[in-house]
């Protein structure tokens, strides 16, 4: 029976968001607004910063233009991966509010069962909002100049799962302390506007003073941003040869805009990265379904 | 047979004693009425009873089954209305009690025939509609379609009627005696409302977290209360002339309390001059409840008497 109550839950919890047109749309639609506001706004900025590092060399614009393109969508894809699942997460925090957890709590479906659920759905319909702007990039990726190959498109495939399945386990995480719809809006927007920062989506870390480049590689997020910049942008910094740029500068280029990333001075290899990445999702993962389970022997409130 | 057994049972937060060494069993298709002010530890009960929450100190046990052991089919017997609606207001009627019935595995046919049984109890024509989009009335119809969807051998009601109209809180009272007529089934009531609980087979008043007393309305009626003289039309100065102690329950109404009807016989005839325009009634509900806890409902025991 287990089975089908996790799948009805999890159809009724993306049934909810989807429905929900406060919450979806605005999930469906950030992301392309941000892809809209990175070009419009940041297009320029990202392009006068890799042709300051390839000062001396003439490339072409289409190289330049290729380059940006590939940093845009991996930022877009690294906070939207966070960013949304906070939002997937609300139907947690409105069943909690509602009362709809105490109907489960009393129905013979398991508390694991339940918050299962929570964390798969969320991850669904994260993933179905992070592939719809996925697709949208690479449209602008094609028109800016394609130099991915099939194992760039399937390693950003498997980046952006691996970073919703992170973004996913901590927001499940965090929403569980959660016990207000106000709570969960104040931390969305918190999220949604800190987040960006502080895994390098919207600045490359080297930008960074070095006391905070070093802090901010402890946080995971980090590692998931600097694996979607190698595969979306090494493809056509790799092309940068053709251009005449000699392999230093193109290794410079690459860890300028953090598709290398060092840890106090020493190079992490992409396996630790994805091992980072992995192993702080299940942590998270571990944290909110021990606490999920524990919730019903912790109750200080009164009823009456 | 006893369906429900609580056998001391306490429920403490911290300091809190919100249930406090309570004893008491539900007989099988029994109307069991349990009366208290809000903070009483009426929910709390029902929250150890549905295993929501465990009790500090006690047994609970549904249909033989210790709840603290066999919670999974101890809830297979239970149905339980909230006091607020748990439904998704997004979701549609029908969707909504798709999604519950799945949860004790009905699905598909199964579903659908259990459907058209409770769409013939409760005329859920409104089955395709948002449950956002239904009147208060409505909606407590599908909370209590969608408690009944696993055909529960108890049905628990939290306040069920709080804040619905007259006619609403008759209809719903209908369906549920009916389902106890034809299903012989067993309803646990938590209530503010007198009148409701005088329907009962049996009541229990809550409060601070003790049950004060459980009988049928009439045992707590003789028990507690006594008769009432209602005076009309009398002057407050006739009634202190003649020494009775009273009570004044409108512009031009006095209530004198006897303890037996041969009593009121005695004083209407010691004092006929008072007696032009009159009623006697038996006690209430409400009289009953001020007797045993010292407070009255209506002020939810912010005015303690």
């Amino acid at each position: 029976m287990k089975h089908i109550q996790l799948r009805s839950l999890i159809a009724r919890d993306l049934k909810l968001f989807f429905r929900d047109k406060g919450v979806f749309f605005p999930s469906l639609i950030s992301p392309l607004i941000l892809l809209f506001l990175f070009i419009a706004f940041l297009g320029n900025v990202y392009r006068d910063s890799i042709r300051s590092v390839l000062e001396g060399f003439s490339v072409s614009d289409a190289f330049v233009e290729s380059v940006a393109a590939g940093w845009l969508l991996s930022s877009l894809l690294a906070v939207c991966a966070v960013t949304v699942s906070f939002t997937a997460n609300t139907v947690m925090v409105q069943d909690r509010v509602g009362g709809q957890l105490d109907d489960f709590t009393v129905s013979p479906v398991s508390s694991a069962t339940v918050s299962l659920a929570y964390f798969l759905s969320a991850f669904l319909a994260t993933a179905i909002v992070c592939f719809v702007a996925l697709g949208a990039g690479m449209i602008y990726i094609a028109v800016a100049g394609w130099h991915l190959s099939a194992a760039d498109v399937f390693l950003t495939i498997a980046d952006t799962l691996l970073l919703i399945f992170f973004g996913t386990a901590f927001s499940s995480l965090v929403c569980h302390f959660i016990r207000s719809q106000g709570g969960v809006t104040a931390v969305q927007a918190t999220v949604s506007a800190a987040y960006g920062f502080l895994c390098g989506a919207y600045m490359p870390l080297n930008n960074l003073t070095p006391w905070l480049k070093n802090l901010l590689m402890f946080l995971p997020g980090t590692y998931g941003t600097g694996l979607l910049h190698l595969h979306l942008m090494g493809g056509a910094i790799g092309a940068s040869a053709a251009e005449g740029v000699p392999s230093a500068v193109a290794e410079g280029l690459m860890s300028g805009f953090d598709c290398t990333l060092d840890f106090f001075g020493n190079a992490v290899p992409v396996w630790a990265s994805y091992l980072v990445l992995a192993l702080s999702g299940l942590l998270f993962l571990t944290l909110y379904v021990v606490l999920r389970l524990l919730r019903g022997k912790i109750r200080p409130k009164r009823r009456g | 047979m006893d369906i429900i057994e609580i056998e001391h049972l306490k429920k403490y937060y911290g300091t809190v004693k919100a249930v406090d060494d309570i004893s008491f069993s539900v007989r099988e298709g029994e109307f069991f009425a349990f009366l208290g002010i809000n903070g009483a530890g009426k929910s709390t009960t029902i929250s150890v009873l549905c295993g929501k929450e465990p009790c500090t100190e006690g047994k609970v046990r549904i249909r033989g089954m210790e709840v603290g052991e066999r919670l999974g089919e101890a809830k297979e017997a239970l149905g339980v209305v909230f006091q607020d609606s748990v439904l998704d207001k997004s979701l549609s009627v029908y969707d909504n009690l798709r999604l519950r019935a799945a949860l004790y595995g009905i699905t598909g046919k199964a579903f659908r025939r259990r459907f058209e049984e409770l769409n013939a109890l409760f005329g859920l024509s409104f089955a395709r509609r948002a449950v956002g989009k239904l009147s208060g009335g409505q909606r407590r119809r599908v909370d209590i379609a969608r408690a009944l969807i696993h055909d529960p051998r108890i049905l628990i009601l939290d306040e069920p009627t709080t804040g619905l109209d007259p006619r609403t809180r008759q209809t719903i009272w209908a369906i549920v005696h009916g389902l106890r007529k034809t299903r012989r089934m067993t309803v646990f009531l938590t209530t503010h409302y007198m009148e409701e609980a005088a329907d009962a087979d049996r009541v229990a008043f809550i409060d601070d977290g003790k049950i004060l007393a459980c009988d049928t309305p009439i045992n707590l009626k003789e028990k507690y209360t006594g008769d009432f003289i209602t005076l009309y039309h009398v002057r407050e100065e006739e009634l202190k002339n003649a020494g009775l102690a009273y009570r004044r329950t409108g512009e031009d109404a006095f209530r004198i309390e006897v303890e037996s009807t041969r009593r009121a016989t005695e004083l209407i005839l010691a004092h006929p001059a008072l007696f032009r325009d009159y009623e006697i009634a038996k006690g209430k509900m409400d009289d009953v409840f001020l007797a045993v806890t010292g407070k009255t409902l209506g002020f939810e025991g912010k005015e303690e008497l």
